[in-house]
């Protein structure tokens, strides 16, 4: 399968994971909005959770939220509010990115043959931006750095005026 | 009284699938947490459970390596693999490598319920 054949089918995976994980684990319903291809200089984000996959195919997928919302994630998971951006926060954020990522990698498996997932990986900062660093992918394993140039597939959701957005990239290995 | 042995590097979701676990209504006596696969072998030398719930993707040693690591040393604990690796390839290695049972995140309480009947009593 093309990487344009896998982008034309991805989004709606996406989102469908995305919502069924909110909705069915952390019990907030989300909305969805257009997917668009997005660069660095539309891509900010105060948190990022990140899993890559590496096999026939390599890429990453990250969820891009505010603190308030990681925080507001959070809260629900451990039916407890949290209020500041804690250690319980980080690994919310990045079991949510895992079960995004493993949903999607499922999904993905069945079109593009087996991957393996990174450990989620997660950063936080007042206005986090992505940047790609335009460097030649040196190294097998997935990292921004050999996304040059590259957009993201971004999915935006919105709950109760707050949002988020998946994002999503991918290459084929050489 | 049961013991479960929940083996996530995940703090946040071994506290979910805590209180999933007695919202349900399965009975369970005792949590032992671990982070990921080696610590959760030194937890099962210290003190024996009646179930073990496994992620897979860990830091350390993977959920499958735990696995095969305490299939092989003669251990016939139950094992449920709770992990967001939901492919049939994965399903399969999980079960050939010893594992009892696969539930995929994300979960409702229900499937949890279910999949946990099996080996847990229910209230």
């Amino acid at each position: 399968m093309s990487i344009n054949a896998v982008m034309d089918t991805i989004a709606a995976d996406i989102t469908e994971s995305t919502k069924a994980i909110f909705e069915t684990m952390i019990m907030i319903p989300l909305q969805h909005s257009d997917p668009y291809l997005g660069d660095q200089h539309q891509i900010r984000s105060d948190v990022l959770g990140m899993v890559s996959f590496t096999g026939k195919y390599y890429g990453v997928i990250a969820m891009f939220c505010s603190k308030k919302f990681a925080l507001k994630a959070a809260s629900s998971m451990l039916m407890t509010e949290m209020t500041s951006f804690s250690s319980d926060v980080r690994d919310a954020v990045g079991e949510i990115s895992n079960m995004i990522a493993g949903n999607i990698k499922t999904r993905l498996t069945a079109k593009c043959g087996e991957m393996n997932l990174s450990i989620p990986i997660v950063i936080a900062g007042e206005g986090l931006s992505i940047t790609a660093i335009d460097n030649n992918p040196v190294v097998a394993d997935a990292t921004l750095s050999c996304f040059s140039k590259d957009k993201w597939l971004m999915l935006p959701f919105t709950s109760e005026n707050e949002k988020f957005s998946v994002g999503f990239l991918i290459k084929e290995s050489t | 009284m049961p013991k479960v042995l929940l083996i996530d590097d995940s703090a946040v979701m071994r506290k979910m699938i805590q209180r999933n676990i007695l919202q349900s209504g399965l009975i369970v006596d005792e949590f032992v947490e671990a982070g990921d696969g080696k610590e959760g072998l030194e937890k099962l030398a210290a003190k024996p459970v009646d179930l073990i719930l496994c992620d897979w993707n860990m830091p350390n040693m993977t959920g499958i390596e735990f696995v095969k690591a305490l299939r092989g040393s003669g251990n016939n604990t139950p094992i449920v693999m709770v992990t967001t690796e939901g492919s049939d390839a994965k399903v399969e290695e999980a079960k050939s490598s010893g594992a009892n049972g696969y539930l995929t995140k994300p979960f409702t309480p229900e499937q949890l319920k279910t999949k946990l009947g099996n080996f847990l009593l229910i209230k």
